[in-house]
């Protein structure tokens, strides 16, 4: 515990929710059901978080999220069927495409106000299931998609809670990796951004490099992360683009609250258990969904995250006003 | 794929059929460029006002009340009026308190545009609906036959186009809201209500998604989702045009629906959404202020 305590109090939270995290397979391990929604709640955590990175932080309204991680899912799946390379080399590659096409996506227009970025993101993830359905010949197999898509492996296939772990492996990892990039000079340029744009740039802040970067960044988690997902699912189709997963993982970032790091994740928690809840209510589902979106932006517009902290601080000031501490 | 070349009877239809598609266009992309000129809303939801323009004329039409179709146009465009005046209200206004509004009215008119679609899915349902169109029949002009419909329809955007430009230019209403788009502050100053100007734009805006409901809904059957590609496309134009000029979105739509038409002919109709992103993405690269945009 000493060393825990010695440490920084944010790697101090890292260790409690790895140590949680790692813990609840020992309770649900027989639960199927319980552990595939944890291990969705780890790819859409990640996704969220990667949304988050460019919304909240860089400040680009990127709507085409939902299409790196089809891209993702569609490259890893193609390259493990059609090669028969390992699936976690298929993983990284499916990553890297997608950070590759983030690249090109975002090279015109990161250049230009925000309104354009989201016109042609959002243009990219309508466009997507044409060009898929489509392109049969080169393998994406149509309105059915890909099926049988090799399972991940050591030896023999892995079961659910092997894959429970790599995927919170994963999670922590890209989680990692952002939280980096945000307390990072990056995460300083932004920051500079967003307070007083023309200063920042009046000091020589590069916007357009920055941005790109964290773009394409951002689509190569998502992209890693919609690999993981076919690999796991062993299927993907067209189906993944339409709009209700795409409102799903948006409402996870809005309800956790834009721009506060940690609370797209806490908003991939909430909605993934609600979204099960409502499955019952199949046909309201989206409905509730794009009502919370509007409610959130327009009377809670820092989301969950930001009402914590406003409690937090309210409380800490308490204590410290209150005699007996 | 074969056999595309082009023959003059096959030009001429080809033809006729751009310049219906641009009409269409030219109404949706006015509206949203209306708007997004003078408020600075980049309304995602123009798609779903335009799927409940047709709903709401299937519904007065053939679906309960069985009213004299002109009754239920205006009916129609009378009610789609006030609801973009009550999307200003609840969803726009409350959400212009906060200082980074413009981003975020974009995810709110995005959330909001899946609310109005699924409230239609669960009013409606899913089966799909047809609504009659405006004149029945056809006529021959040289040797192409044309729907009766698809003139009405060419018509119709020739009179709101210069309906609409005379209201910006000649009315004191218009003025304002000209005036708001060149300089919101100064129309501030000088005592301009910023909030009627909002209100009345996106009203006029939802009445302008409302007829072009009414008119693409005979063509294509109307269901939930149906606003989404009229909309990509209709923004693709308002983009290129530059955003917030309207004469530019005119061009752009009469160069959008010709393109359209041309490309649909030779490799069929599911590449049109596809080679609006590619045009898009081209402007972006060489004229990013599109046709006839100004940088702020």
């Amino acid at each position: 515990m000493g060393v825990i305590l010695a440490m920084q109090k944010e790697y101090r939270i890292y260790i409690i929710m790895v140590a949680v995290f790692s813990l609840l397979p020992f309770f649900y391990h027989e639960n199927r059901y319980v552990m595939h929604v944890l291990i969705l709640f780890l790819i859409w955590g990640v996704v969220a978080a990667a949304w988050d990175l460019i919304l909240g932080y860089a400040g680009i309204v990127s709507l085409g999220q939902i299409a790196f991680f089809a891209v993702g899912g569609y490259a890893s799946g193609m390259l493990s069927m059609s090669t028969g390379v390992s699936p976690w080399a298929c993983i990284a590659a499916g990553g890297i495409v997608a950070g590759v096409i983030g690249l090109g996506i975002g090279l015109p227009c990161l250049r230009l106000r925000g309104v354009y970025v989201a016109v042609v993101t959002l243009g990219l993830h309508l466009v997507m299931p044409t060009l898929l359905m489509r392109g049969r010949d080169w393998g994406t197999g149509g309105w059915y998609g890909l099926s049988n898509i090799p399972p991940l492996r050591v030896s023999a296939p892995l079961g659910l809670v092997p894959i429970y772990y790599v995927a919170l492996g994963m999670f922590f990892l890209l989680l990692f990796f952002m939280d980096k990039i945000i307390h990072s000079s990056i995460g300083l340029a932004f920051v500079a951004l967003r307070e007083a744009e023309q200063f920042a740039e009046s000091l020589g802040v590069n916007q357009y490099k920055y941005k790109l970067m964290v773009f394409s960044m951002s689509a190569f988690f998502t992209g890693v992360m919609g690999a993981f997902y076919a690999h796991y699912i062993s299927k993907i189709t067209p189906a993944i683009l339409n709009l209700d997963l795409f409102l799903l993982v948006m409402v996870m970032v809005v309800l956790g609250g834009k721009g506060r790091f940690p609370g797209a994740v806490i908003g991939a928690f909430v909605l993934t258990v609600l979204n099960e809840v409502l499955r019952a209510a199949e046909i309201y589902r989206v409905l509730v969904l794009g009502l919370i979106i509007v409610l959130t932006m327009i009377y809670m517009p820092n989301g969950l995250m930001g009402s914590f902290e406003l409690v937090a601080h309210s409380i800490g000031r308490r204590l410290k006003r209150s005699p007996v501490l | 794929m074969g056999g595309w070349e082009l023959n003059l009877g096959m030009l001429s239809q080809v033809l006729i059929t751009g310049s219906i598609n641009c009409a269409i266009y030219a109404i949706m992309a006015v509206g949203l460029t209306l708007v997004y000129g003078s408020t600075r809303i980049l309304n995602f939801a123009h798609g779903s006002l335009f799927s409940w323009g047709a709903y709401l004329a299937w519904f007065f039409s053939v679906g309960y009340f069985r009213f004299n179709y002109a009754i239920t146009v205006v009916l129609t465009i009378f009610i789609m009026f006030f609801v973009g005046l009550l999307f200003e209200r609840v969803v726009s206004h409350p959400l212009r308190r906060y200082p980074d509004w413009q981003t975020n009215i974009i995810i709110v008119t995005l959330g909001a545009a899946l609310f109005m679609d699924n409230l239609a899915l669960v009013v409606f349902g899913p089966r799909t609906k047809r609504i009659p169109r405006l004149l029945e029949g056809s006529v021959n002009i040289g040797n192409v036959v044309v729907d009766r419909h698809d003139i009405v329809i060419v018509i119709m955007a020739a009179v709101i186009l210069l309906l609409l430009g005379a209201f910006l230019k000649k009315t004191w209403y218009g003025m304002a809201v000209r005036a708001v788009a060149q300089d919101s502050t100064g129309a501030q100053i000088v005592g301009l209500h910023m909030d009627r100007v909002f209100s009345g734009t996106l009203g006029i805006s939802a009445a302008l998604a409302g007829i072009s409901g009414i008119l693409l809904g005979p063509k294509t059957l109307i269901f939930p989702s149906v606003g989404w590609e009229v909309f990509a496309k209709a923004f693709v134009i308002t983009v290129l045009g530059g955003l917030g000029s309207v004469k530019g979105t005119l061009y752009a739509a009469i160069i959008m629906g010709m393109v359209e038409v041309f490309v649909t002919y030779i490799l069929g109709a599911v590449w049109g959404l596809p080679i609006f992103i590619g045009v898009l993405l081209l402007v972006l690269i060489v004229r990013p202020k599109g046709l006839f945009g100004t940088w702020e």
